[in-house]
């Protein structure tokens, strides 16, 4: 990302805080400026929710546990330490990023629906516990004589500055974030966690940090919470309430996006708090409604929220892009930035000895062994259903095999996740392309450069070498979405080159392609191939592999039927049969 | 107690089995139930005719029908967007949107039920409420057990109502169709079956159960409109125990939760109670997710 | 004989949303007729399929049943006017039993009166299905849950019966018994047949007429005995 993006990001900032703090300097009805300094704590939530569920897009019902836990910290040090906010407010931060990497270590093993379910039980276990505790309402003692350092002022416009400040900084954070090797790679894990592993994403970790920052504001906002309303109840914190208003405001406003959730609190709080107060004695669940009709409406007409869908009225056509979009492309990378250099060309650098792998009844691999060497092109085909995809996700570690070994360069891969496979050198890419959708070409590709740099300059180059490798330069800033097929496939060979593998597993590159475009795949794959990096490849259809391997391994119902050169093999009995049925050979 | 847990657990799952969808607005449903029961009673109690014992069971089950209905229509306007075949164009299946959108349906029949009901706990009951037979005097002469005799007939019935959809689903072609639309539904449709209107049955069926279950504990304790959140991780509990997806399994798994809510009761102060269920909920999802009763569950 | 064509694909343009998998496609079916569609991996096979039943909906072109227009009817109701899809990687009910599975198959009989004499007949042909009916279908070898995907197809007592490449994943004496089971089926009834395959010899062998799809394409049609010595078949498939 370029500096001059976060610039703009932090221009805006500054500007926001101004207006705000022009416009709580205009108001003097202390209700409103109350009502002006919740906003903020609700606008934090819903960042904080958006920092992990928007980037990540693993749903948190469950924020309110962090939010509660800050907000008892800070009443409850007050109460019995009479410690100050100053303090504490930190502390409940800490707290929160604690509890955040607590909840996360063994939540994370759970996917979708489970995941969902486990965060709702979070809060409500501690507002039970909390409860029985004997913490039904803990009022903050009040100290008059030292407003400043209690953080209890007569005028309700310092709470209203506190309160911006907290929420400056929080947007701070999410734009540093949004624009480093974090935000990326959340995104990523986001729009294809499988292929985010597969280009040498760590996601568990990345994921982690994301829910511990996020928990800490959410920490944060709970502390600073208990000090404005002065008093502390199980069900103002810890409730199904906090944690939905935290969702709410961040989808109402744009999932994913810096300023959706402010939007979000800007709107909805002000509307809620304000009704609450005129109608609440007729209409006592009026708050609530709101906030459900409020998502209910964004679900059904505005899925990304309002902030995408004003844009999309104003630029109809532009497609919704996350991460950064200003380019970092250098296309004077030098190419030999990916080459790999290895002293014996005849050295096997994969050996694949009895390896099997059943689902159910049905054989995928069934005792297969062949070797790699270094270097070189090699072509695995098979009818459908032989096992060839099969074969590759048991090598890049998306399937643990039922018996057998792997061995690349000398090291078993057999239990190693996908992302360490990946940066220990292969790389591969799909069948059925996955791009990250929603993110440009060159965002794509450098998401797989991060594997072997931390540094977005040097991730950029290695990325724009790629680019220019596979001949995408044009299409750089196209969403990964507006792609054509070989478009599609060109990006996906760029984006596994980026991880600077020494092996990639090509899955059916050429699958759907014209003539012309096999043609132009083929001088694709072959520069590739120039720089010294062996590549397997898998394809149905062995017309056009016939020109490029140089040897074939042919799979037959997971097992090795046949290898050889290509001329053998097109000569084989059993390799026909297998193709073209007994009776073809018969009829011959 | 449990039973009537089990219920309300099986008309989640039937939900989830055949959608794949979490409703979180499920424990609303069941709060729909209680209040139909309630207001019911109140307005035909007054009935020299509806004055009998058998009243407050018979709104129970009446229940069922009620909020089927009101299934059918929220289907329909809000929840078919996002499910079944218009998911698979969605991020993430869809899911995203399917939690998001239960939640917000949650929260408008919550706090509507807050204006439309008021916010003092009320309850459904009558002599049986009141009355226990006594067994015993077991173990020596000291230690007798005293069953509720409102509780014991709400039990029977809730099995009774799980038997009597155990046989819709296994029998019927239309508990076929539902069953086929949840196992396979691009095969489904190859078959000639609506997979939409089966979604919409199921969601219709899956609230109608629970509201018969929320009709049924209508009679043993008071109840306000929030009681829905609490439930929801109760019935979900449950539901995880038995193992996602399965009918027998929920029941099991409710009946279980139940039996554990009420022994935890003997032991702990009663607002651990609740504490209790949810931390076994989380052991449960986090170490055996496909649950004790069912099978492993393919999309998990 | 237009008066007995059954089915007849004009124009046929149909893809997932982005680049188009289908392109121009003409197909037509007599009555009691056994056609073939053969084709290399991605080359639109199973889309073709999905677009007849109604799972994909074409982006232009027609699709005329029995005279009437087929894209004017809803997925789920094309089964009820006797269309039946045996879809690729058989997609049997895992969790239901072999019985339920051929039950759901006549699913458009509400009464189930012509069920029972179907289920004789389905149970002659693959007697295995007889012998394993409470089983359930997830348990089933490959072949048998293939037996069942086609016993399940013809349960409803269709007019066409579509077939996407039973052969997938099966071993060769499984796939030559599957067949040998389906020309029977053919002889005996006068049954309809569209058959999806990737085993060029066999699907040419069986059928009356055949089509070659290539990259979305038909690239050739006609008699079987011919395209069996064409020599683009040999290089669509082997490269030489």
């Amino acid at each position: 990302m370029s500096v001059s993006g976060v610039r703009k990001d932090f221009f805006h900032i500054a500007l926001f805080g101004l207006v705000y703090i022009v416009l709580a300097a205009l108001v003097s009805n202390s209700y409103y400026l109350l009502i002006m300094t919740i906003v903020p704590v609700w606008a934090v939530m819903g960042l904080s929710w958006n920092l992990f569920s928007g980037y990540s897009g693993l749903i948190s019902f469950g924020h309110a546990a962090f939010f509660g836990l800050g907000s008892y910290l800070v009443a409850l040090c007050m109460v019995v330490w009479e410690l100050n906010p100053w303090i504490t407010i930190p502390l409940a931060t800490l707290a929160g990023g604690v509890s955040g990497l607590l909840v996360g270590i063994p939540t994370f093993r759970l996917r979708g629906h489970y995941f969902a379910l486990a965060m709702l039980a979070y809060p409500l276990a501690l507002l039970y516990i909390f409860e029985w505790l004997g913490y039904q309402e803990v009022a903050l003692p009040m100290n008059r004589e030292a407003p400043l350092m209690y953080m209890q002022f007569e005028n309700p416009f310092y709470y209203v500055l506190l309160g911006l400040l907290l929420l400056l900084c929080t947007l701070v954070i999410t734009t540093l974030i949004s624009h480093s090797r974090l935000g990326m790679s959340l995104l990523a894990i986001k729009l294809d966690e499988e292929a985010a592993e597969a280009v040498g994403i760590n996601t568990l970790y990345w994921k982690l940090v994301a829910i511990t920052i996020s928990a800490a504001l959410a920490g944060a906002a709970g502390g600073f919470y208990a000090v404005v309303l002065l008093v502390v109840t199980p069900l103002a914190v810890f409730g199904m309430l906090v944690s939905a208003q935290a969702l709410i405001f961040a989808m109402f406003g744009g999932v994913g996006t810096l300023w959706g959730p402010v939007l979000g609190a800007i709107i909805l709080v002000p509307l809620s708090e304000i009704l609450y107060a005129r109608y609440a004695a007729d209409f006592p669940g009026i708050q609530g409604v709101i906030y459900g009709v409020a998502i209910i409406a964004v679900i059904l007409f505005a899925p990304e929220g309002i902030l995408w869908k004003v844009r999309s009225l104003l630029r109809p056509g532009q497609f919704r892009m996350l991460g950064s979009s200003a380019s970092v492309a250098d296309f004077s990378a030098d190419e030999s930035l990916l080459a790999v250099t290895h002293d014996d060309k005849n050295q096997t650098i994969l050996e694949v000895s009895d390896l099997s792998k059943a689902y159910g009844g049905l054989q995928a691999t069934d005792a297969l062994s062949f070797k790699v060497r270094q270097g070189e092109l090699l072509g695995i085909i098979g009818p459908n259903g032989a096992g060839k995809t099969t074969l590759f996700n048991l090598l890049n570690g998306f399937v643990k095999p039922d018996k057998g070994s792997i061995n690349f360069q000398n090291k078993a891969l057999v239990n190693k996740r996908p992302n360490r496979i990946c940066a220990m050198g292969i790389a591969r890419t799909f069948q059925v392309a996955k791009p990250f959708t929603h993110l440009s070409v060159l965002d794509n590709v450098i998401v797989g450069a991060y594997v072997h740099t931390s540094s977005r300059q040097a991730a950029g180059q290695i990325a724009s070498a790629a680019i220019a490798l596979v001949g995408l330069e044009q299409q750089c800033d196209l969403p990964g979405a507006n792609l054509t097929n070989k478009e599609l496939r060109l990006m996906e060979l760029a984006r596994a080159l980026a991880s600077k593998p020494s092996l990639i597993l090509v899955d059916e590159i050429l699958a759907g392609l014209d003539p012309e475009a096999m043609q132009e795949m083929l001088k694709v794959l072959q520069k590739v191939r120039a720089l010294g990096i062996t590549i397997v490849i898998i394809e149905h259809s062995m017309q056009a592999m016939v020109q490029l391997v140089d040897r074939f391994v042919v799979l037959d119902h997971g097992a090795l039927l046949a290898q050889g050169s290509p001329e053998e093999i097109v000569k084989n009995p059993t390799v026909i049969e297998a193709y073209l049925g007994k009776k073809w050979l018969e009829n011959a | 107690m449990g039973a009537m847990y089990g219920l309300m657990c099986v008309g989640l799952t039937i939900i989830f089995g055949v959608m794949r969808v979490i409703n979180f607005a499920q424990g609303e449903f069941m709060m729909l139930g209680m209040y139909f029961a309630y207001f019911c009673f109140a307005w035909f109690g007054s009935y020299a005719f509806f004055d009998g014992l058998w009243f407050p069971f018979l709104l129970a089950l009446l229940a069922g029908p009620a909020v089927f209905l009101v299934g059918l229509v929220l289907h329909r306007l809000l929840i078919n967007a996002v499910t079944g075949r218009q998911a698979s164009q969605l991020e993430a299946q869809g899911h995203y949107a399917q939690l998001v959108l239960t939640l917000g349906i949650a929260l408008v029949l919550q706090n509507g039920g807050l204006f439309l009901f008021g916010s003092s706990p009320v309850s459904v009951s009558n002599e049986l409420s009141y009355s226990a037979w006594e067994w015993g005097p077991m173990i020596g002469e000291r230690v007798s057990v005293f069953v509720n005799q409102a509780q014991t007939v709400s039990a029977i019935l809730a099995v009774f109502v799980v038997i009597g959809f155990g046989l819709l689903m296994a029998k019927t072609r239309l508990g076929k169709s539902l069953r086929a639309s949840a196992d396979n539904p691009d095969a489904a449709i190859c078959m000639g079956i609506n997979v939409d209107r089966a979604h919409r049955l199921a969601f219709g069926f899956g609230v109608g159960i629970t509201a018969i279950g929320g009709g049924l504990l209508a009679s043993n304790a008071p109840f306000q409109p929030y009681i829905g959140t609490e439930y929801v991780i109760i019935m979900y509990a449950g539901v995880v125990l038995g193992g996602l997806g399965s009918i027998r399994g929920a029941f099991l798994g409710g009946l279980s939760i139940g039996v554990l809510q009420q022994v935890s009761a003997i032991i702990l102060p009663n607002q651990l109670q609740n504490t209790v269920i949810f931390i076994c909920f989380l052991i449960i999802i986090l170490f055996r997710p496909q649950g004790f009763f069912g099978k492993k569950d393919r999309t998990a | 004989m237009p008066e007995s064509t059954l089915l007849e694909l004009a124009n046929i343009n149909a893809g997932y949303g982005g680049p188009k998998v289908l392109h121009d496609i003409n197909i037509s079916l007599s009555a009691g007729e056994f056609i073939s569609v053969i084709g290399p991996n991605g080359a639109g096979k199973s889309t073709l399929f999905r677009t007849i039943s109604g799972i994909v909906r074409p982006a232009s072109g027609s699709i005329t049943y029995k005279g009437s227009n087929l894209l004017e009817v809803e997925a789920s109701r094309r089964a009820h006017l006797g269309l039946a899809h045996v879809p690729e990687g058989r997609q049997v009910f895992p969790s239901m039993s072999v019985l339920e599975n051929l039950e759901l198959g006549a699913y458009v009989d509400k009464t189930g009166i012509e069920f029972r004499q179907t289920l004789e007949k389905i149970v002659s042909w693959f007697p295995v299905l007889g012998e394993r009916q409470q089983q359930l279908a997830g348990t089933l070898s490959g072949g048998e849950q293939q037996m069942l995907a086609i016993g399940r197809g013809l349960a409803a007592n269709p007019d066409i019966l579509m077939l996407d490449e039973p052969s997938m994943g099966l071993a060769p004496t499984i796939a030559d018994e599957i067949f040998e089971r389906l020309i029977e089926i053919h002889k005996t009834t006068g049954l309809s047949i569209i058959l999806v395959e990737q085993r060029v010899a066999e699907a040419l062998h069986f059928a009356n007429r055949a089509y070659v799809l290539e990259a979305g394409r038909i690239i050739l049609s006609g008699n079987p005995a011919e395209l069996q010595n064409d020599d683009r078949i040999r290089q669509a498939y082997l490269g030489m």
